[in-house]
């Protein structure tokens, strides 16, 4: 009797959807980001970004090393588990799984932000229930159509990208031909400049707008020649995002608005003066930054301020949903490498779906939405969340776990590169992040990346403003990570593996099958000739 | 500073910026969009290139041996697809004992029957088509003039008309035509009367509705 062969993933990911995946995730990121630290760092917001993108910079080129070598679904955990083992793969894909959490939670409550600009009735500050159950609606939707198995489909992601790409150049190139002055940019930036702690909440915020890369090398199994095209697609992303990402704290710092600002009392103020939290309406701008500067462009304005907030509503809902869809990839994921129990690889007899790690996501993404609003629906929770949180919350209270989760996974994934590079140089690598120190380690050629120490540096610095100045972030994020060991040892202990150490694989088998699954057979004559030789030159230096 | 209304400033630093972002992106997505090709592209793409010089111009060959009606519609369909100009010949043999001009009714009505039916096919798809009935000596010879005249790309051929062993598979002729043209040569031997067309129980009936002739 024939046997039906193993469905896999069809590869019909082309360079356009594969860049629109990552966009999608990642784009969305500047319309939170940028009035956030605007909000923070003041006068340095551009050295905000610019800290927080170099550091981006070499997680990108990092993740396009290892997504082009490791061409599987999984992403940064896997990266992980293979370079460093089962524990720092499971914190590294626990920290993934709070970034999901918070991704669906943060998105959804800003694209209401944006919706907010314009129909009043969504502003948080004045209608908080409104606002309020108007995202959980959105998360309960997204969660349900994802039960169902309904997605936006690639060719819809691929459009709403083209359409954002095209709209933030065009607020761009607009915003900088008629309202940019360069003598307001540095006059902002001496007598604005922030203090240091401030400095470095902007950083630590500064990040989330660069969080997202993993979507591309998500979707690596499905990308047609992902050895060749991931690495385009990951630097075009990384260079387009920090364009705009510079771009913009540059452009809201030396900007002239189209029509000006005044506050309450009737004076005069900056652009950027209107994202504080001090600002009346400082916590509710600081969510819709992006269709708010675009408003006030000239000439494109007129246009951008009807379609900018409903644009940016549906790509931070894309977002919200990837959220959803991710986190249940991961999970899946990691219950088949044996770091979660295999319930999440559980699917709905009529969907097909695996309803359970939706519904268990969604649940927590939920907790977290009442957790973040919970000071403007309640009163009573103000003195609390004063007395233990330093008075954060909504916004502040999201981003704070978002920037602690992407520091701790990006950690761990500049170390499983460097890990990599000495364990495992046999795999080619199409891209190779440059500046790397050539030597001989366990009696083979490897090359130490430097970048990757760079990076580990950046981001862990990060990491330790994130803890410094985020009363809640360094409360609820190291707690998770507790959690989620604790979880861990208990289910590894009952399923008797190794709770310490890793599981024996067959990475070489492993390799093999990947780049053939990937279509590279290239590259897996290559992987198999230094493979080959390798192990000659072992049994060489072995013979008498 | 360039120009400044009260709420329009123009500077140059702006100008050089908005062109620098403008131009960075562009030029990052082109990039992006047109990766390298692989091995593979490259065999795929040459192939593709090639397909119009292979299929310009075609000549579907019809003879009293050779029977090329079923590969008709193919050569068709690639005529269409790439505006080749397709040219339809009946050859009939003449023998050494007639006069090379001699009258042959029954050939050329059978002629008549095969390129019309051709000519229908055509018109069903708006191709450029022409007929010609050919009196030769030698089928091969007289294909191969033709393929010569016509500066033909691909020459097509059907099958050898069963019942007429001549010692080669595929019959003397059409090999002799393989050898020796100067184009692509395309030969398209039926399948074995709808064999697979035939379910286990009903064998002999399946192929004698596909095959009608052969009685």
């Amino acid at each position: 009797m024939a046997s039906t062969p193993k469905p896999e993933l069809r590869r019909s990911v082309t360079p356009w959807g594969s860049f629109s995946w990552g966009y999608s995730d990642v784009g969305a990121d500047i319309f939170i980001g940028l009035g956030l630290v605007l909000g923070a760092a003041a006068g340095a917001t551009n050295v905000a970004f610019l800290f927080a993108g170099i550091v981006y910079v070499c997680i990108g080129l990092a993740y396009t090393e290892l997504a082009a070598t490791y061409p599987v679904a999984g992403g940064g955990q896997y990266f992980v588990l293979r370079g460093l083992g089962d524990i720092f793969g499971f914190i590294a894909g626990w920290a993934v799984l709070l970034d999901f959490t918070i991704d669906i939670t943060l998105f959804a409550w800003t694209a209401i932000d944006y919706l907010g600009q314009l129909i009043p009735v969504l502003v948080g500050s004045s209608h908080p229930w409104t606002h309020f159950l108007v995202t959980l609606a959105v998360i309960m939707a997204l969660c349900g159509l994802n039960v169902v198995g309904v997605r936006e489909s690639t060719a819809f992601q691929g459009f709403v990208s083209a359409l954002d790409v095209t709209s933030e150049t065009c607020i761009l190139c607009f915003g900088f031909l008629f309202a940019f002055r360069p003598d307001l940019l540095i006059h902002t930036m001496r007598v604005d400049w922030p203090s240091p702690e401030h400095l470095m909440l902007g950083t630590s915020l500064a990040i989330i707008s660069f969080v997202g890369l993993e979507s591309i090398s998500q979707a690596a199994q499905e990308t047609q020649r992902p050895a060749s095209i991931i690495p385009r697609t990951s630097v075009a992303l990384i260079l387009t995002i920090l364009i705009y990402a510079l771009a913009y704290s540059n452009l809201a710092l030396g900007f002239v608005p189209w029509h000006p600002i005044v506050d309450a009392a009737g004076h005069p103020v900056q652009f950027w003066q209107i994202f504080p939290s001090t600002y009346p309406g400082g916590a509710d701008n600081q969510g819709k930054a992006v269709a708010l500067l675009a408003a006030q462009v000239p000439y494109f304005g007129a246009l951008a301020a009807f379609y900018v907030p409903i644009l940016g509503a549906v790509l931070l809902t894309i977002s919200s949903n990837s959220g959803v869809f991710g986190s249940s990839r991961i999970a899946y994921a990691m219950s088949h490498t044996n770091l979660l129990p295999s319930i999440f690889q559980r699917v709905h007899p009529r969907y097909r779906t695996p309803a359970i790690s939706i519904l268990a996501f969604c649940g927590l993404a939920i907790l977290e939405l009442i957790f973040a609003a919970l000071p403007s629906l309640d009163p009573m929770a103000v003195s609390t969340y004063a007395k233990f949180f330093h008075g954060e919350g909504g916004l502040d209270f999201l981003a704070d776990l978002y920037a602690f989760g992407a520091a701790t996974s990006y950690s761990f994934v500049f170390l499983a590169l460097i890990a990599l590079r000495l364990t495992d140089p046999l795999s080619p690598r199409k891209f190779k992040i440059p500046l790397n120190i050539p030597f001989t380690f366990r009696g083979e050629r490897v090359e130490f990346p430097v970048v990757g120490v760079l990076g580990f540096l950046g981001i862990f610095s990060i990491l330790m403003f994130t803890l410094q100045t985020h009363p809640l972030g360094r409360i609820f994020g190291p707690g998770w990570l507790v959690l989620g060991i604790v979880l861990y040892f208990i289910y590894r202990k009952r399923k008797r593996l190794p709770v310490l150490r890793s599981q024996r694989r067959d990475w070489r088998k492993s390799q093999v099958d990947i780049l053939r699954n990937a279509g590279e057979l290239e590259l897996m004559d290559e992987y198999v000739a230094n493979v080959k030789a390798s192990d000659e030159r072992r049994a060489q230096a072995a013979a008498p | 500073m360039i120009y400044e209304s009260s709420s329009v400033h123009v500077t140059l630093a702006g100008v050089v910026i908005a062109c620098v972002i403008a131009a960075t992106v562009f030029a990052t997505l082109y990039w992006m969009l047109h990766p390298p090709a692989s091995y593979v592209m490259k065999i795929a793409a040459e192939a593709a290139s090639e397909l119009e010089r292979m299929v310009g111009s075609i000549i579907v060959v019809f003879s009293p041996e050779i029977n090329s009606a079923h590969m008709m519609a193919l050569a068709v369909k690639l005529a269409r697809g790439e505006r080749s100009e397709l040219l339809a010949i009946y050859i009939v043999e003449v023998p050494y004992t007639l006069p090379p001009d001699a009258e042959m009714p029954e050939e050329e009505r059978a002629a008549l029957d095969a390129l019309g039916a051709a000519e229908t096919i055509a018109n069903s798809s708006n191709v450029t088509f022409r007929a010609e009935t050919i009196k030769a000596r030698s089928t091969k010879q007289a294909v191969l003039d033709i393929a010569k005249r016509e500066k033909a790309d691909l020459i097509i051929l059907g099958s050898y008309r069963e019942g007429k062993y001549s010692g080669a598979p595929l019959g003397r002729t059409i090999e002799e035509i393989a050898a020796d043209a100067k184009c692509d040569v395309l030969i398209g031997v039926e399948g074995k009367h709808g064999t697979l067309l035939i379910d286990e129980g009903g064998g002999l009936q399946s192929a004698a509705i596909a095959n009608p002739t052969e009685e």
